[in-house]
């Protein structure tokens, strides 16, 4: 089986036996943690872009990319180096500092989030005891990046957008909370590790059918509207706010942004798949007959159990985004107010009362 | 390996991230200048007064609104945790914490404050 | 040298570092005459003290601190500070008089607060660090929704009612203002 935990393993025996110094060891090591976060997280986004392109692209009955390397595959790398060369245009009458430490601010929400991020067994970097509400944490900073961006450009266009964006965000945090709380009361733990061992028979959807649905079901939205797509984009609304928010930054200071927003796609989506589809833990069917079924299910590598999972959920991200036409922002307040936190709240009781009778 | 240290190599990553890339496009992106690039993109018209000014008062309340839930997600994360081994009490401490924040959400409603205006 | 060597751990190292940061960006927090920048310098603040937390393994609390304070808290202040008239402009220095009142009041609040911190006999015994050191969800949630001795389900359940209130003021202060917006 491909399993990389063995692989780590096998980096620190060999380099404490070639080394020897402790500290030198946990040197290299913190270095090669770093490194394979920042290559992950630069060959996710790439993956993305171009993923995203190729799909949107057939759901409009258009071919996407087609022209850099076999069906476009290289468009993001060319993409990449493009906004690298990009002039970084410098505006007057903006506040510099708060202008250049904003996108330092998004970017660090998303990436502390990303290295919590279970990827396969033992393939895992930080692990705190209380994983999940730290993820939420620190993920909320984000806000705080886009609105000072918003405000520092100095112009109208980003200073509503950053507005619009802070409500969208800061109101559709909650119920994503809320249905992650509903799903800790049946997990015990806020540990990931925790709740991914304890969905090794049966995934969390699968142990409480029907609460269990609604949450997820109101995660995929309230996560969704957290990533500024889809019909919930209307704090980059081009037709009405050019770019939103980031609409003064230029060549690789908007790269963050671009890049940010595509990574929480991909962590909303993991968080998704770890609390409600088992992370990675490959598909069991918790019966005597069954057993054969579990065993070719565990010939799958773990990693790609949760790549799998992480993909099927992006698409359906995708799905949304192209289906359905743009809110309006009373609209959207009014969906989050009084629509999805009343049943997230009613739903975390039936949670409770369905754990207590089960 | 303590998460710690781990949370640490991760956040510094990301400042390194951020700074090396900032780095690489000043050396190799080309510079100019002239007047109309140093303004704010309006679409070409000429902007007029200032974009530093008082603004709705409506995102505010929906601000306020989010604080006093997020704390009470964050009053309720260790009761979830230990639900199962609570029992029927946890449940009946956490109906009656639930609806009194509901009350609110209920004030709230009727008052209009959820309309957007 | 020694002496240096035993305080010079990674703990006390990182220590020394979110300090500096928490002071130096306190400090230009309240200097700066642009209030926007003042919210930033104290996202920063609040930041590091997350940080700190951390460093007690006090991982609860630090997410408590990120998730309220950073992410909450300066979100608020950056939604109230744009309900400011000419946000732009700096703001006026300060009198000499004000300055000398107010470094009069942080230098009495530092005394005070260094007075009782040395005044109070910190035990420095193993019974303490395991008590530390055992802090999980359980813990945590075991305490806050027993109804026993050092058990606080009725802080728990008054915080909601704290929280009612604190819904009901902002609701009736926004919907006034909202009426007078209209005038």
């Amino acid at each position: 089986m491909l399993e990389l935990d063995k692989f780590i393993e096998w980096i620190h025996s060999s380099l404490l036996y070639l080394i020897g110094l402790d500290w030198v060891v946990s040197l290299i090591e913190y270095v090669l943690i770093g490194v394979a976060f920042l290559s992950l997280y630069a060959v996710l986004a790439l993956i993305l872009i171009y993923v995203e392109r190729k799909i949107c692209a057939f759901f409009q009955c258009r071919l996407g990319p087609t022209r850099v390397g076999p069906w476009g595959l290289f468009q993001s790398i060319a993409d990449m180096v493009k906004i690298l060369l990009k002039e970084i245009i410098r505006i007057d009458k903006t506040d510099q500092l708060i202008f250049k430490v904003a996108p330092f601010i998004v970017i660090i929400g998303s990436f502390c989030t990303f290295g919590a991020l279970q990827f396969g067994r033992g393939l895992h970097g930080v692990d705190f005891n209380v994983g999940l509400f730290y993820m939420l944490a620190i993920s909320s900073l984000g806000v705080v990046g886009i609105l000072l961006a918003g405000w520092a450009s100095n112009n109208k266009y980003t200073l509503i957008g950053a507005m619009r964006s802070g409500a969208q965000l800061v109101s559709y945090e909650l119920s994503a909370g809320i249905s992650l709380l509903t799903m800790v009361i049946i997990s015990g733990s806020l540990n990931l590790t925790d709740i991914i061992e304890g969905q090794a028979n049966a995934w969390y959807i699968f142990q409480a059918p029907l609460p269990a649905l609604i949450a997820f079901v109101i995660y995929l939205i309230a996560g969704h509207a957290e990533t500024n797509r889809g019909p919930f984009d209307l704090p980059e609304a081009e037709s009405e706010l050019t770019a939103g928010y980031h609409t003064e930054y230029s060549g690789i200071q908007f790269g963050f942004f671009y890049l940010a927003e595509y990574l929480n796609m991909f962590i909303i989506a993991a968080i998704a798949a770890t609390v409600f589809l088992g992370g990675w833990q490959p598909f069991h069917i918790n019966a005597d007959w069954a057993a054969s079924f579990n065993g070719i299910m565990d010939c799958i590598p773990t990693w790609a159990w949760f790549f799998g999972k992480v993909f099927a959920l992006i698409f359906l991200s995708l799905w949304v985004r192209w289906t359905f036409p743009r809110l309006r922002i009373d609209q959207l307040l009014k969906l989050e107010w009084k629509i999805l936190m009343p049943i997230s709240l009613v739903n975390l009781l039936l949670m409770a009362v369905w754990v207590l009778i089960f | 390996m303590s998460s710690g240290e781990i949370f640490i190599v991760v956040f510094i990553t990301a400042i390194i991230l951020v700074s090396a890339a900032l780095v690489i496009a000043m050396l190799i992106s080309p510079r100019s200048t002239n007047e109309q690039k140093g303004e704010p993109y309006e679409c070409g018209i000429p902007t007029r007064g200032t974009s530093w000014m008082q603004f709705k008062i409506g995102y505010y309340l929906f601000a306020i609104l989010f604080l006093m839930f997020d704390v009470e997600t964050v009053l309720l994360f260790p009761w979830a945790v230990i639900m199962k081994s609570l029992g029927v009490m946890g449940l009946c401490s956490v109906l009656f914490f639930l609806f009194i924040l509901v009350l609110g959400l209920a004030y709230a409603w009727k008052k209009g404050a959820l309309e957007w205006k | 040298m020694e002496f240096l060597t035993a305080y010079l751990t990674a703990n006390n190292i990182i220590f020394f570092i979110l300090a500096a940061i928490i002071l130096v960006f306190g400090f230009l927090s309240v200097t700066t005459t642009k209030i926007l920048r003042a919210a930033t310098y104290l996202f920063f603040v609040l930041f590091a003290i997350a940080g700190l937390y951390l460093l007690l393994t006090y991982e609860f609390i630090a997410a408590v601190q990120l998730s309220v304070y950073a992410g909450g808290i300066v979100v608020l202040l950056v939604f109230a500070i744009l309900l400011v008239k000419n946000l732009g402009e700096e703001t006026e220095k300060v009198s000499c008089q004000k300055k000398l009142v107010s470094a009069i009041a942080a230098i009495s609040g530092v005394v005070i607060s260094l007075v009782t911190l040395f005044g109070f006999g910190f035990q420095n015994n193993e019974s303490a660090d395991e008590l530390t050191a055992n802090v999980n969800m359980e813990t945590i949630g075991h305490t806050l929704m027993g109804v026993e001795k050092y058990q606080y389900l009725l802080p728990f359940e008054a915080a909601s009612v704290f929280l009612l209130a604190c819904i009901i003021g902002s609701v009736v202060v926004a919907t006034n203002l909202k009426k007078e917006d209209k005038k």
